[in-house]
């Protein structure tokens, strides 16, 4: 009795301890802010002194036939005259990547992110033929980590806490501002600048500028906090036979005969309307930055949408909802603008550029109508919110991050981001590959007149701002929709200047909590 | 529930009554009519949409069929979602049958494990004198009020230490224990009078064969209850296992919904064909223990 009274009291305490990592009952929303960041303990604090790139970089991929490939290429061997210096960890200095050795390590990279099946089959074709080329014997796979960035961010923040942070994974830069708090990732400022492993003159001028730029973190002294492999703009999609009917010939260019030409298409009883309010912050930030304010100053030491801009855009969305000339999207409406646009029912909307293809079969099956896009209205100088993450490299050892830079490298040439660009809808990184992308969207008869628009874009490049390239930024971001966006579009009489102003001031409280700690 | 809260309406009313209900009962049934129709209208809507062609779904046509319409109904989009989904080149079979194998071994790991577990911990804190046992359980308590968001880091962070990153023991052991059960279940344990183990005592019987040749004969409901509800939450799991796991192979079908959410566009008749596939073995087992589970909910003082 005693005995079996002792085995069901162990076996109780097994049960609530395993209880401690049991599940709640019911799944839960995504996690919507990052917790505080760790004190910043900055490895390459020494000051990275990067030289310029005189010699020829070695190319990613041995030009050899496939036999040869484990071999090195002959310009991948040190230069004679380069003396090896000691190697920190991370390498704060172009010298120490030269430094590193990877012959024979072969060293094995995982990249995490957050494609569909469909495209990490791409990429593992990719990173398959780079795995085959490579002279150095790097073994690169692609890993979905997640449907979402949130996603990502919450499996690599828990693999940095374990210490087993994957060697890549996709980041927006905020993000990666987060991550570099902690000491988790790496400057690839060094990287670049190598002369034996990095980019030569001619393929960072071969990079379109503005994406390039995008990474270089200004909360860190302007260290490098990823690289771009793809990117996508905000545009305005919109119903150009529905516009003509309405009387004009072009696609409004500033925001008094947008939202003039909105209000004229809206019919609530008929369920039309001129334009589709997303729960988006970025949403907002592009409609700030073409009435040329910011987001955040340019120091990043803080928020600036209190600016007359902001205040413009606030009291825009309450006269558009006032006057019944938009609709909200709800949230759980995925792509519901998308949708709705489609079948005819609303004639502006401002979305990202990578949602070209799935508006072109839209469309195509919806109300069939001819439809283009445009940047956002403006008050004569455009402006374009920059998207796409960029891929940063995990602190791990100075031969896994440098293998990390080559996959990233390889996957910036010119042959993978045309590819990625043509399957995806992401824009190139590359001038060199426009041409190549552009024309495979023209041959392909399902984009029809939409390739045109693609082409038009690239015209819009230099005109690219960034949100807000911060650590903390998620939280700001919750607070600019449910705090400014979504009370402009629900309270007409609320003080436009009010509603930014506290809306900064709570925002600028955010960015000191997780600003890094020196 | 709203079915029997419905018959027991019913059967309250005598004979004579029928024909004169009264202004309340009427604005009680039409509620209820509503409720129902509410609860109804998501799965309608995902097993209509599974059948439409992508253009219906993008001019909101609710129902393009004969009469109102003149489409086919879409049998192929299962078809269509189960391809697209991918190729296991490992087993040289669709993704989606990967899936579901996957899902079948951890929904079935966890029912069993969780059944096991909660059974015993429920019994241990309904029948048996253990000194701090209220603390213990307003403790276990404590624990279901945590939203699982705030514990799925520190939970990814124990995987990777216990190196259980993207195998099986990591879908299964952290979902082996579920509070809820042991609470319903314990509801359930109190409620069996205590006389009965005063007898099994005298017969010689110890907690551990009271458990198994008393209680848990007496409990089918409650535990047909635990496992269906266990099961559910196992099949339909998301974020755990996206998040636990790094190859498609060991993946389960709540994340192959994903691939059709992609970042700008949604295949919606897919996703509901995809969607409609996943539910179908709950279904099957609701509809087989339908009359324990509503027994199991009515006597564990769940019912509202």
């Amino acid at each position: 009795m005693r005995t079996q009274m002792r085995l069901m009291a162990l076996l109780l305490t097994l049960g609530l301890l395993l209880t401690a990592c049991g599940p709640a009952a019911q799944p839960a929303a995504p996690t919507a802010a990052p917790a505080k960041p760790a004190e910043s303990k900055p490895a390459d604090s020494t000051a990275a002194k990067p030289a310029a790139p005189a010699a020829q970089p070695a190319a990613t991929t041995a030009p050899a036939k496939p036999a040869e490939a484990a071999k090195p290429a002959a310009d991948a061997k040190p230069a004679a005259d380069a003396k090896p210096v000691a190697v920190s960890n991370p390498p704060t200095t172009p010298e120490m990547v030269d430094s590193i050795d990877l012959m024979g390590k072969n060293v094995e990279v995982v990249y995490w992110h957050n494609r569909p099946q469909k495209d990490q089959e791409l990429l593992q074709q990719m990173l398959d033929e780079f795995s085959k080329t490579n002279p150095y014997g790097i073994k690169a796979r692609p890993e979905i980590a997640g449907a979402s960035y949130p996603d990502v961010y919450n499996k690599v923040s828990a693999a940095i806490q374990a210490g087993q942070p994957p060697e890549v994974s996709v980041a927006y830069q905020n993000q990666a501002a987060f991550y570099r708090a902690q000491g988790a990732i790496v400057d690839l400022n060094p990287f670049l600048k190598s002369k034996k492993y990095g980019l030569s003159e001619e393929d960072q001028k071969d990079y379109f500028q503005t994406f390039l730029d995008s990474d270089i973190n200004p909360q860190f002294q302007g260290e490098r906090l990823g690289f771009p492999t793809q990117r996508s703009i905000e545009v305005m999609y919109y119903n150009a036979d529905w516009l003509k009917q309405l009387g004009y010939n072009e696609v409004p260019k500033d925001w008094k005969t947008w939202e003039e030409a909105a209000c004229k298409a809206s019919d609530p009883a008929a369920n039309k309307y001129g334009w589709a309010f997303r729960h988006d912050a970025s949403n907002f930030a592009s409609q700030v930055f073409s009435r040329g304010g910011r987001i955040l100053s340019p120091d990043a030491s803080a928020y600036v949408f209190n600016s007359e801009a902001g205040v413009e855009t606030v009291a825009m969305i309450q006269r558009m909802f006032k006057n019944k000339c938009a609709v909200e999207i709800p949230t759980s409406e995925r792509n519901g603008e998308q949708n709705r646009f489609a079948a005819g029912q609303i004639l502006f909307t401002f979305a990202s550029s990578s949602g070209l293809p799935f508006y072109q079969e839209a469309i195509g099956k919806g109300a069939n109508f001819k439809w283009d896009i445009d940047p956002l209205p403006n008050g004569g100088k455009p402006a374009v919110n920059l998207y796409g993450a960029s891929v940063s490299v995990y602190k791990t050892t100075p031969e896994k991050e440098l293998a990390a830079w080559l996959m990233i490298k390889y996957l910036g040439e010119k042959a993978q981001t045309t590819k990625w660009a043509v399957n995806t809808g992401y824009l190139p990184v590359r001038e060199s590959a426009r041409a190549d992308v552009v024309a495979a969207y023209k041959s392909d008869p399902k984009w029809g007149a939409a390739a045109d628009s693609y082409a038009r874009m690239f015209a819009w490049f230099q005109y690219a701002m960034v949100e807000s390239p911060v650590a903390g930024y998620d939280p700001v971001r919750d607070l600019i929709d449910k705090e400014i966006a979504t009370k402009a579009a629900t309270d007409p009489n609320a003080d436009p200047k009010k509603l930014v102003d506290d809306g900064v001031a709570k925002a600028n409280n955010i960015l000191k909590e997780n600003a890094p700690k020196r | 529930m709203i079915g029997a809260a419905a018959q027991e309406t019913t059967t309250a009313r005598r004979p004579g009554q029928s024909a004169r209900l009264s202004v309340g009962g009427v604005l009680m049934q039409i509620a209820i009519v509503l409720a129902a129709l509410m609860a109804v209208a998501p799965f309608a809507f995902m097993v209509t949409t599974s059948f439409k062609t992508y253009a219906s779904v993008i001019n909101n046509v609710i129902w393009p069929w004969f009469p109102l319409g003149s489409e086919v109904p879409q049998l192929g989009n299962f078809w269509e979602a189960i391809t697209t989904v991918g190729w296991d080149s490992q087993w040289g079979i669709y993704l989606f049958f990967r899936y579901l194998a996957n899902s079948l071994i951890v929904a079935g790991c966890i029912v069993a494990g969780s059944l096991i577990t909660s059974t015993l911990a429920a019994y241990a804190l309904a029948r048996m004198d253990l000194p701090g046992k209220q603390v213990l359980f307003v403790l276990v308590l404590v624990t279901m009020m945590m939203p699982e968001d705030l514990t799925i880091v520190p939970k990814l962070v124990m995987m990777f230490n216990l190196r259980w990153y993207n195998t099986y023991l990591g879908l299964i052991v952290p979902s082996l224990v579920s509070v809820f059960s042991i609470f319903l279940l314990r509801q359930f344990f109190m409620q069996i009078p205590r006389d009965l183990f005063e007898a099994a005592l005298i017969d010689g019987m110890g907690h551990l064969r009271f458990l198994i040749s008393v209680v848990v004969p007496l409990s089918k409901p409650a535990l047909l209850t635990v496992g269906l509800l266990n099961f559910i939450w196992a099949w339909d799991a998301f974020k755990w296992p996206l998040l636990v796991t790094r190859d498609s192979s060991m993946r389960v079908l709540g994340v192959g919904l994903q691939q059709f959410m992609q970042g700008q566009g949604t295949q919606v008749h897919l996703l509901m064909a995809f969607a409609a596939m996943v539910i179908v073995p709950v279904l099957v087992l609701y509809f087989l223990a339908q009359k324990q589970f509503r027994e199991g909910i009515l006597n564990t003082g769940l019912k509202g």
